[in-house]
Order: structure tokens, then C-alpha cells, then sequence
């Protein structure tokens, strides 16, 4: 660090403060106004009297439905977390290291790269009418197989990056001691990206909590997410601030506890790939 | 290896390939080639069944003339290119800022991942409230500093940056969370050389960081690119598409077409245009890259 | 069974049965128990009225009903993949007035009397146009047709204002458009408050147009030429239309929001609850959180009239009503649960209580009910009986929703200055041509203006 530098170190801290302060006023402005009552937010009170009306709207009143949300939420995320994974890993194996031969793999990354390009609302319009055909819509398999499609182009990306990482020698050393394939993933390859899984896992768990287009459309009560959910409260037929501003206060909860326990894998898959 | 082995291998590798490849013919070919046959017909309903009637290519064509479909790509491409421009910017300086202080990186990184994790409604929802008109938290703040309030998502000329302006605080702390990566994997010698030579903050930015993290922010930056492609979550909520057609972006127009006009032919034929235009641009931008790459 | 009925018993149960078999208006619908049934719905602001009045039938009658709550946005589209499947998953549509076309034509509902042949809409239940029937042969609205549905709400846009300021300021309630400008002249006082706030938004579905609809129709211009005798002609370019938006922007000009291409119902209903808005055109379902001090800084100090009309046009308050509607791929019990909903619902019992929780009624009777009409709470009534000769559809065709779209977006796109009310109306002229003529309808283009 040059002198300019050690003197100007004051002025960062206050840059990446105020910086700081930007990304949290939103959130810390949106659980205030899940306390306040409907038209206090409407006046933009800034001193308020504190009322539970909004979260007693949206955790127990009849026409609620946040917590068949939430459990659609975690059933569909842990699902289609569990399929992408499973399919990412051997996926990922197969290419690097089975000696699949390279037209396949360019098929596959170069669908995976058109896949992750493409609005996901043009899938969308083309499972619709199938789904229906077939009554997949408004079920958890339709959302799950839906949600691993438009991730698992990523995860794949991802679990492809980490399996090159595994040193080939010591698959090498197993297969001369006499290991089929599916021990040398399971015992060997595994183990030895299980921290890029867990970053996959997190990251693949967190996309599918927070999708909307997809789950707007292919949903309906039963079936219906949280980002639907809080869609639902914020149209221009009727205001529904205070329940809206409740809502998101509550689906912030899985975003900060993986925020405070997996931080370290979160900054690992997003930041995989890009950085070699 | 023995000739068993590499049958055995063969067998792995089909068996490993399968679940990937069977979520690809049946999540992404068949559903597209549906989409094509669905963009070549007229569907309507009649005594609650569909009947679809040949069309050729006339929704392709209309396709040309359609003005909101203009407006759309218009509007993507300045999303897009704008938005993601000023996030890789803001976010190579707080990484910078970020890579040149000791104490307190851990508490930065962690309060700038917080928006990349939320959903995207709820960023939209946050906004919406925030930038309303006669009580969100914006306008009260330059009435603050005695400015007119502004109304951010009515009106045509501000609908749009406001939408970018939030999109940057949505993604600006991705772009950080790459390029910190980015910085913190540099060789630590060659920027010491680059000081022993006497060089100032500038010249190191300049000459030295920039030039070798440049892998790094192209990088940032298209994969930025490809997702802001994608906006929906953000603009449903927030304008819906107006005023106007000011906010009116890709996914939003087919959504409508598709869903709330249920023209399924025509949604169809924009879907597959879509999918087709955006081949391109990826083929183009490999062979742009590749042809960069050799002369490098 | 030696502790069972006797004769004389069996035989009133008998009887008890027959008679809520037979549907006679005020059947207790405890009288039977049904199988659980869904109904879909949006968010609206009548909505807590009918979840309310859901509850009451829940409770009376121990069937257990679903609500299916979307936004007004996204219900349409849920209704849509449910009647086009082949088992549906819901019993009772709510349908609005500028889509339940769809359901008609395309033949996805069960005629009401296919399932009960008994059922008989109570004489006191409003007709809305006869658009509760439908007779598939005419495609038309015919009394003698069959009956579909069973309307739920009978929403039309009351004129707002401010009664406080009009005693303050002395003003009478206007009868025409520029009376109604002048008193939005002399209240407004921006940005404390504006002399009106109109519904200008390119809406999803409907925002901007059903509010313009009633200048439109009291100047003289229509969407259609003539759309009961099938004359589909496009007449949205007429010059008597341009000055009908001429006017509506005008307003908006002088004495509006100064962002109206920007607000939605929600933000009316907003503008009005936070004590901006001096007048505004909105449904009366919007009418019971005015009045609740935790949603409103007003309470108490609106009140309602009929919508002004023109000084030679009529006034014409637009319907934007609500069906149930009960589809065909349903099981029958469920089908006959949700039909002894609607049979429960349509008596006065229950339009009472439908309105005690927040909702307009349906019911004449309970509409026009003098002592309900003394209630201050109730202060709109009045207006609303008033109206009630003048109301008028948007359209009655089913491709309403995609010209809907296109309404939305040029009058948005006239109302914000990006396109003049000329080039606007021509565009809409021209594009839902397209949209008739493609559909098959006699239909044609009058001059460009």
C-alpha cells in the first residue's frame, strides 16, 4: 500500500459506509413498514405507533395463505435443489473425466449457455400448454422439473469447474486399485467437492426461493410460492401495502440465515467460474 | 487400461449423462419444438376444445411490425447495456476500495450480499414503496433537500432509469462480489513491482489492476449481460411495462401476449424469435471472441 | 332402531329435504351438507366483503368452501388453465364483466338449470344487463336463454368528492363533465390536493379505459357501431370520441394529478384515503376502507354521486360487474356445492350480511332499502339507485380482453403526451379492426380522424 493510499484509508471506510448504508436503508425502511398501520405507511409517517395488523393479516387471517406458501416454497426449492445436484455432478463427472466425446459436451454446455440466456417466461410459454396436456401444472413435480431446467444449465457450469479441480491422480491410483465408477464418484469425487456442492446446493436452493415468472404461471393456491404470494398484494386494483411490506419482511428470514451460516459458499458458487 | 474397464466406463459415462440429458429433450427440446408447431397456427377454443388452424409464417411477419416488440428490445438492450455498465463500474471501485482496506471486509462483504440473495419481487416491492409518488422514502428525502418530488415509475422519462437505478442496487453487490474475487486472487508481486517503481494510485489502477483484471470484469460483465436479458420479476411489479411503453422489456411483452392476450400462436412466434435472436447473439459473440482471442 | 324417528318425523325431514331440493328463494342452505368446493377470485376491494360473506355460509351451513385469491391481474389467466383442462380445479368462477365473454363463447360453463333444473334466480337479484344469460344459437344476452351465471358484485364508478370542501367552499354536485371541472378547478391546490385524480395507468387489465368509458359513451362515442344488431364497425376514431379524450385530458391538465398517466385504482383509492384527492370516479366496493380510520386520514368526510354526463349526452356509468360462474369439467357434487352457495347467497339474508362485511349488495331490495339508506355509513346508496337507469357495458365480445390490452396502452400513451389523442384513437381504431376482422366479425373502419 503506497502512503496516498494509507492516508485515504479513512476515505474508504467512509465510501463503503455510506455504500453500506444504501443497501441497508431499503430493508431496514420495509420492516418498519410492516409495523406500521395502513395509513400511517400511506402519510409516510416517519413516528408511528408499532402495530402487529399487518403480520396478524398475513400469518392468521382466513384469506391467508403464507404458510402453504412457505412449505411450497421449501418443498420446491429442496426438490429441484436435489435433482439439479444429482444431475449436475454426474453431468459434470461425465463430461470431465468419462471421456464423453466432444460434440456431446459442446451440445450440452452450448444448450446450457442458450438456456441461461433465454427469458425463462418463453420456457414458460412452452410448458404451459403441456403441462396442461398432461396435468403436470398447479403440481410440486411441475414447478421442481421446471425450476431444473432453468438452473440446472448453471449448476452444471458450476459442478463441471469444481470436478476439474479434483486432482486425476487420485482417480488414477483408484482405478488401478480396482474402483468401479460409481465408488470413485461416491468415495472419491464427492467427498472432494462436497465445499463446491454445498455452494451449488445454496445457490441452486436460494434461485429456486426467489423465482417468480415461472411459479407465477404454473402455480395456483395449492401450489403457489412465496414470491407469488408477495406478487399478490401488490396490484393496482386494491392496496395491500401493510401485508405486502409483512410479507417481505418474513421472506427475508432464509436469505439472512444463509447469510450468517453459509456465507463462505455463497461467495464460493457465485463467484466460481469467474475467477480462475 | 483393460478393455473391461473401458466398457465399463462407456456404461458410466451413459448412465451419468442420462438425468442431464433426459431434462434437456424433455424440459427444453420438446417443449421448443411444441412452440414452433404452436407459432406456425391460429388456437382458439371452442366448445371447451382447442382448435388449431395453419397459419404459415403470418406471425412472423407481424412480428416485424410490432410496435410494442420494438419497444421491448429497445428497451432490453438499454436495460441491459446501461445498467450493467454502471454496476461492473461501481462494483470494480468497491472492490478496489474494498481489496485496499484491512479491517472490516468481512462486515462490507456480508451487508452487500444481502440484495443478491432476496427474491426479486420482493426488491420490486421494496422499490414500489419507496418510490411512490407521495410517500415513499425517495421523494421525502429530496424534499428534504428541497427538490419537487419526483414520480419515478409514472412518468416516460424517469419510468426507465428508475427501473435501472433499482436494478443497479440489485446487482451492483454481485458485480462487487466477482471483482473482490477477482482482486484478491492477483499476484500480490507483480503490484508491488508496480510501487517499487514508484507508480501512483492512478498509474497502478490504470496500468497494472485494470489491464489484469480485465478477464475477470469481461466476465462480470456478460454474465450481468445475460441476466438482465431476462428482467421480469422487477418490472412486473414496478411499472408493469408503462407508461406508455416506457419500461415495456422482452419478457414482459411475451408474457402479455402469451398470458393475459392468450394469443398462443403469436406468443409462440415471439418466444421462438426470442430463442433464435438470442442463439445469435451468443454464436456472434463466440466468433467475435474467438477472433479477438487469436489476435491477442 | 327402536329409538329412531317415527313416521310423523321422517316425514317432515322428507319434506325439509324435498324443499331444499326445490331451490325456493330463502332455502336455509343448512338444510344439506356438500361437498368442499373452490372458488377462484381476485383481490378487489370488495373482496373482504365476500370472504366475509363466505365465512357467514361457512358457519350456517358447516360445507367447507376454498378461496382461490389471485390478483386481479393473474385471475383471469388461473380461470383460463382451469376450464381448459380436463378435470378443472375450480367449482365457481368469478368472473369479470370484460372477460366473462370468453367463458361464454367458448362454452366453458354449465348452464345453472343443467344442474339443478329448480334453480330460479330471485326476482329481486339485479340482471346487469342480462348478461347473466346467454343464448349460445344468437350469441347474445336473451332473457330466454339459458342462465349461466349468478352475479356477485355490481361495481360501477360513482363520483367521489370531497364533502367537506363542497360545504366549505359552497359548490354543488355536478351534473355534467364541466361542471365537475369547475369545482375540480376551484379545490385543486397542488400538491396538497388535487381537484381530481383519474385512473390514467395502462392498467392489467383495465385501468385508464374504464375510466375514460364514461366520457366516452356521454359524448356520443362507442367502441362499436352498433354492437347488439352485430355491427362491429370501428367507431373509437369518431371525432365525438376525440373530444371525449380531449376532455379527459384536459382535466387532467387542469386540474388533476400531475402524474395521472401514472396512477392505477390503488393509487386512487391511496389519494383519496390520504386526503389529495378532492374528486375521483371509483367503484363503490372501494367505499368501506375510505371510511375506516386505520386505512383512512377521510373518514367521514366523502361522499357520492352519479357520474356527470355531457351537456347533451346522458351520463353512463360503465359496469364493471362480477359473475359465478360454475364450469363444466367439475365433478356434479362439487357443482351442486357451489351452486347451493350461490343459492344461499342470492337471499337477503345473505346480501345483508355480504354488505354488513363490506360489500356492495346485488340485491335490489337490499340496494334500495330505505332504512339501510339512512345509515350514514351507507351515504352512497342514494347515488347508486340513481344510477342504475343510466348503466352500460364496455363490449360484450370476447376478444374485449385482447382489445383491452390495446385501449390500455395507447390512452396511457395519449394521457402521458406520447402520443396525440388523434394518432392514439386512430391506432386503436386500426389495431382492433385487425383484432375483429381476424376473429371473423362484420366489422369495418370509418374515416381516420
Amino acid at each position: 500500500m503506497n502512503p496516498w493510499e494509507k492516508r485515504a484509508v479513512p476515505a474508504f471506510h467512509l465510501g463503503l459506509l455510506l455504500v453500506a448504508a444504501l443497501v441497508l436503508i431499503p430493508f431496514v425502511w420495509i420492516i418498519a413498514a410492516a409495523f406500521k398501520s395502513q395509513i400511517s405507511l400511506l402519510l409516510g409517517e416517519v413516528f408511528f405507533t408499532p402495530t402487529l395488523a399487518s403480520f396478524r393479516e398475513v400469518l392468521f387471517s382466513r384469506s391467508t395463505e403464507f404458510m402453504s406458501n412457505t412449505f411450497n416454497s421449501l418443498v420446491v426449492a429442496a426438490g429441484s435443489t436435489l435433482v439439479i445436484l444429482v444431475a449436475a455432478t454426474l453431468g459434470g463427472y461425465a463430461i470431465e473425466r468419462l471421456g464423453t466425446p466432444r460434440w456431446a459436451v459442446h451440445t450440452m454446455l452450448g444448450w446450457a449457455v442458450v438456456f441461461h440466456m433465454v427469458p425463462p417466461i418463453t420456457l414458460v410459454a412452452a410448458w404451459f400448454p403441456l403441462y396442461r396436456e398432461i396435468g403436470l401444472d398447479n403440481t410440486y413435480l411441475g414447478l421442481v422439473l421446471a425450476h431444473v431446467a432453468v438452473h440446472l444449465p448453471m449448476a452444471l457450469w458450476l459442478m463441471t469447474n469444481f470436478v476439474r479441480d479434483v486432482p486425476i491422480e487420485l482417480e488414477e491410483a483408484a482405478r488401478i486399485d480396482g474402483c468401479s465408477t460409481p465408488f470413485l464418484i461416491w468415495r472419491i469425487v464427492v467427498p472432494l467437492v462436497a465445499p463446491g456442492l454445498a455452494a451449488t446446493a445454496i445457490l441452486m436452493f436460494i434461485f429456486s426461493w426467489n423465482e417468480f415468472a415461472v411459479a407465477l404461471n404454473l402455480t395456483a393456491k395449492q401450489t403457489a410460492t412465496i414470491p407469488v404470494a408477495i406478487a399478490k398484494f401488490a396490484q393496482g386494483y386494491e392496496i395491500k401495502y401493510g401485508e405486502m411490506a409483512a410479507t417481505a419482511a418474513l421472506s427475508l428470514v432464509p436469505a439472512l440465515a444463509f447469510l450468517l451460516f453459509g456465507q463462505r459458499y455463497i461467495v464460493k458458487g457465485l463467484t466460481a467460474g469467474a475467477v480462475k | 487400461m483393460t478393455a473391461q474397464g473401458i466398457q465399463i466406463d462407456r456404461k458410466w459415462r451413459a448412465i451419468a449423462l442420462t438425468p442431464a440429458a433426459v431434462i434437456f429433450v424433455a424440459m427444453s427440446l420438446l417443449p421448443v419444438l411444441n412452440l414452433m408447431a404452436m407459432s406456425v397456427h391460429e388456437i382458439k377454443w371452442v366448445a371447451s376444445h382447442s382448435v388449431w388452424s395453419y397459419v404459415g409464417f403470418t406471425h412472423y411477419r407481424r412480428l416485424a411490425e410490432d410496435e410494442l416488440l420494438q419497444a421491448g428490445i429497445g428497451n432490453t438492450a438499454i436495460f441491459a447495456v446501461v445498467g450493467v455498465t454502471i454496476q461492473v463500474v461501481l462494483g470494480f471501485f468497491l472492490a478496489w476500495a474494498v481489496s485496499r482496506i484491512r479491517s472490516g471486509r468481512t462486515l462490507y462483504r456480508t451487508i452487500f450480499i444481502l440484495p443478491i440473495l432476496v427474491p426479486g419481487i420482493l426488491i420490486g416491492a421494496v422499490w414500489k414503496l419507496m418510490l411512490n409518488f407521495d410517500f415513499g422514502l425517495v421523494n421525502g428525502a429530496i424534499g428534504l433537500l428541497g427538490l419537487h418530488p419526483v414520480d419515478w415509475l409514472g412518468t416516460r422519462a424517469w419510468a426507465l432509469p428508475s427501473v435501472i437505478l433499482v436494478d443497479i442496487w440489485h446487482w451492483t453487490p454481485f458485480c462487487f462480489l466477482l471483482l473482490l474475487a477477482g482482486f484478491e486472487s492477483l499476484p500480490q508481486d507483480v503490484q508491488e513491482a508496480a510501487r517499487i517503481d514508484g507508480a501512483d494510485t492512478w498509474t497502478e489502477l490504470r496500468y497494472v489492476l485494470i489491464p489484469m483484471m480485465m478477464p475477470v470484469i469481461v466476465v462480470t460483465f456478460l454474465f450481468r449481460f445475460v441476466t438482465s436479458l431476462k428482467v421480469f420479476d422487477e418490472i412486473y411489479l414496478l411499472t408493469g411495462g408503462g407508461p406508455g411503453s416506457a419500461t415495456e422489456v422482452l419478457s414482459y411483452t411475451i408474457y402479455r401476449t402469451f398470458f393475459t392476450q392468450d394469443r398462443m400462436g403469436y406468443g409462440s412466434a415471439m418466444s421462438i424469435a426470442v430463442l433464435f435472436g438470442i442463439s445469435l447473439l451468443i454464436v456472434g459473440s463466440l466468433a467475435a471472441s474467438r477472433r479477438y482471442g487469436a489476435r491477442a | 332402531m327402536s329409538q329412531g324417528p317415527n313416521r310423523r318425523e321422517m316425514l317432515v325431514g322428507a319434506g325439509a329435504a324435498v324443499s331444499a331440493l326445490a331451490w325456493t328463494p330463502g332455502a336455509r342452505a343448512q338444510a344439506a351438507r356438500r361437498a368442499p368446493f373452490t372458488i377462484v377470485i381476485n383481490n378487489s376491494p370488495w373482496f373482504d366483503g365476500f370472504r366475509g360473506a363466505v365465512e357467514a355460509y361457512e358457519k350456517e351451513s358447516g360445507n367447507k368452501v376454498n378461496l382461490d385469491v389471485n390478483p386481479f391481474g393473474g385471475s383471469l389467466e388461473k380461470q383460463r388453465a382451469s376450464v381448459r383442462a380436463r378435470d378443472g380445479q375450480f367449482d365457481l368462477l368469478i368472473m369479470n364483466g370484460l372477460y366473462y365473454q370468453e367463458m361464454y363463447h367458448g362454452g366453458f360453463l354449465t348452464p345453472i338449470n343443467d344442474i339443478d333444473p329448480a334453480f330460479r334466480l330471485d326476482p329481486q337479484m339485479i340482471r346487469y344487463d342480462n348478461t347473466v344469460y346467454w343464448n349460445a344459437a344468437a350469441k347474445s344476452h336473451d332473457p330466454s336463454g339459458k342462465l349461466m351465471s349468478v352475479p356477485v358484485n355490481g361495481n360501477i364508478p360513482l363520483l367521489l368528492y370531497r364533502a367537506d370542501l363542497y360545504e366549505e367552499h359552497k359548490l354543488k354536485v355536478p351534473e355534467t363533465w364541466d361542471q365537475l371541472l369547475e369545482n375540480a378547478k376551484k379545490l385543486h391546490n397542488p400538491p396538497r390536493i388535487y381537484g381530481i385524480v383519474q385512473r390514467g395507468a395502462r392498467g392489467a387489465p383495465n385501468d385508464v379505459s374504464y375510466d375514460w368509458w364514461p366520457y366516452l359513451y356521454s359524448h356520443g362515442g362507442s367502441l362499436f357501431r352498433d354492437e347488439p344488431k352485430g355491427d362491429y364497425t370501428i367507431t373509437i376514431n369518431s371525432p365525438q370520441a376525440k373530444e371525449a379524450l380531449d376532455f379527459y385530458i384536459r382535466m387532467a391538465k387542469e386540474a388533476g394529478h400531475p402524474q395521472t398517466g401514472g396512477l392505477a385504482q390503488a393509487q386512487i383509492i391511496q389519494n383519496l384515503a390520504t386526503g389529495r384527492a378532492a374528486h375521483a370516479m371509483l367503484v363503490i366496493a372501494a367505499w368501506s376502507q375510505l371510511d375506516d380510520p386505520t386505512k383512512s386520514a377521510v373518514v367521514g368526510k366523502l361522499n357520492a354521486a352519479r357520474v356527470p354526463g355531457s351537456a347533451n349526452g346522458k351520463p353512463a356509468p360503465v359496469l364493471g360487474h362480477w359473475l359465478a360462474g360454475i364450469p363444466k369439467n367439475v365433478p356434479r357434487p362439487r357443482q351442486e356445492a357451489a351452486l347451493a352457495f350461490l343459492n344461499w347467497f342470492q337471499t337477503r339474508d345473505a346480501q345483508l350480511k355480504y354488505m354488513a362485511a363490506g360489500a356492495p349488495p346485488v340485491r335490489q331490495d337490499v340496494l334500495s332499502d330505505a332504512g339501510l339508506m339512512r345509515e350514514p355509513k351507507n351515504r352512497w346508496m342514494g347515488a347508486m339507485a340513481q344510477s342504475s337507469e343510466f348503466v352500460k357495458l364496455m363490449w360484450s365480445v370476447p376478444e374485449g380482453a385482447q382489445i383491452g390490452d390495446v385501449l390500455e396502452l395507447r390512452l396511457n400513451q395519449a394521457v402521458i403526451g406520447e402520443l396525440t389523442t388523434t394518432r392514439a384513437l386512430n391506432a386503436i381504431a386500426e389495431e382492433s379492426h385487425t383484432i375483429m376482422e381476424r376473429a371473423g366479425y362484420r366489422t369495418g373502419k370509418i374515416a381516420a380522424l
